[in-house]
């Protein structure tokens, strides 16, 4: 004959060994974090206006596992993307501003020059077991859209991103694959931040507004 | 000797003597060696990060460091990501300098050129390899039960480093120097009971090699 209090202390530690067991079927989530350094640049004499979309600020993927092997994977980007294109952003215009709503027609905005608006298209990943290379990698295509506070368009394109941490001693999958996303951030931001004025619709809008800028002079 | 000294004197005699065998090999190639060291300038040593299938580790970058840093005091080396970090964007895998005169465009821009000149690096080297598991064999099997755990079996393995040093003076504008390390060594693994791992430091051996060789080139010490 086993007390009362017995028998509950059995029902806790069964309990925990379900909840433990069970922990180990869900997926693998990361929640991507790191840091991210401002750019070292002259900014660009603009007042700009940034929009983060719920899917963009709240970015995650979910990938189902193929086989018994493997486990599904959760990639939750969304915090990291804000917090690296706001000190991007930051640091390239004069002035970064966040948008209320989304720039449209009829819509009462804050007084900003352009409006840009990420998207994050698409994210692939690949872990060593998928691969068999010790690499565990992040690739990611942006698609970005520059828009006047009536929201037309001024420009729309797209930019890849990759990012690559090689397998270390006693780093678990979920860390490596956080590094990567890391290191794949870093790139957007490089990339977007050395060829956002050679994109060729951007290149014409800011010279159309520096001419008009001369004109306006004395 | 008290019984417990004497156990940790064994324990780290018996980790001495447990390690792997280790060949290294260094070739150096100067083109222009200052002759008073580097005095107050600072030198930055950075991996390279471009091919798809390794990565130069950035554990490795930072043991070369600590060994030319610990063994002429007199030099400052800058930390890598402290380096890239300051210097963002333009030292990320794709956007980083791949030959010494890109350093000219790089300084067209009026920010970077102020940062390089606050952190007054003299000498810029390019790290570019990696340690890999070349060969593998044998086979181990672990057991738990009601009386214990252990393992039975052998495993042996082999590594192999390769880097590549390439050092670039910043005032110049010049590529004024090349080595080249190669290390390999076997590891063992018996296990009776409790596995034993007898490691080859081919990694740290590759380190050691490649910083002493720097060390020649930018302490007046040596």
């Amino acid at each position: 004959m086993t007390s009362a209090p017995d028998r509950l202390y059995r029902q806790v530690t069964a309990a925990i060994v379900l909840l433990v067991l069970l922990a180990g079927c869900g997926p693998s989530t990361v929640v991507v974090k790191g840091s991210f350094p401002p750019p070292l640049l002259d900014p660009l004499p603009l007042r700009l206006g940034v929009w983060y979309d719920e899917a963009f600020a709240g970015h995650e993927f979910f990938d189902e596992a193929k086989s018994r092997r493997e486990s599904d994977w959760l990639v939750r980007t969304g915090e990291a993307q804000v917090q690296m294109w706001d000190t991007l952003l930051g640091g390239m215009f004069e002035e970064l501003v966040h948008m209320k709503a989304r720039p449209g027609p009829g819509q009462m905005t804050q007084l900003v020059d352009a409006v840009l608006v990420p998207h994050v298209d698409e994210l692939q990943y690949a872990i060593p077991t998928h691969t068999n290379v010790k690499v565990y990698e992040i690739w990611m295509r942006y698609r970005f859209e520059l828009l006047t506070t009536g929201g037309d368009t001024i420009a729309d394109w797209t930019m890849t991103a990759y990012g690559k941490t090689p397998t270390a001693f006693l780093q678990s999958d979920e860390a490596a694959v956080n590094l990567a996303a890391v290191v794949a951030l870093r790139d957007a931001g490089a990339n977007f931040a050395t060829n956002f004025t050679r994109v060729p619709e951007v290149r014409e809008w800011l010279e159309r507004r520096s001419t008009s800028g001369k004109e306006a002079e004395p | 000797m008290k019984p417990g000294v004497l156990g940790t004197a064994l324990l780290a005699a018996a980790c001495t003597v447990l390690t792997g065998c280790v060949t290294a090999t260094v070739d150096e190639m100067v083109f222009n060696e200052p002759t008073e060291g580097i005095g107050d300038s600072t030198v930055v040593i950075l991996g390279r990060r471009h091919a798809s299938d390794y990565e130069t580790e950035p554990d490795f970058i930072q043991c070369v460091g600590k060994r030319i840093a610990s063994r002429d005091r007199s030099i400052e080396v800058i930390g890598e990501l402290d380096f890239i970090n300051a210097l963002y964007p333009w030292f990320e895998p794709r956007t980083a300098p791949l030959r010494p005169q890109d350093i000219d465009r790089l300084l067209l821009h009026e920010p970077v050129a102020q940062k390089m000149a606050a952190l007054r690096t003299e000498y810029m080297i390019w790290i570019d390899g990696s340690t890999v598991r070349t060969d593998s064999a044998g086979s181990m099997t672990c057991g738990i039960g009601p009386g214990g755990a252990g393992c039975f079996g052998f495993g042996t393995w082999n590594n192999d480093s390769n880097y590549e040093a390439t050092i670039w003076d910043f005032t110049d504008r010049a590529e004024v120097g090349r080595i080249n390390t190669t290390a390999s060594g076997q590891s063992y693994m018996p296990a009776v009971v409790v596995p034993i791992p007898i490691i080859a430091p081919v990694q740290g051996t590759a380190c050691d090699s490649i910083g002493d060789q720097l060390l020649e080139f930018l302490s007046s010490e040596f």
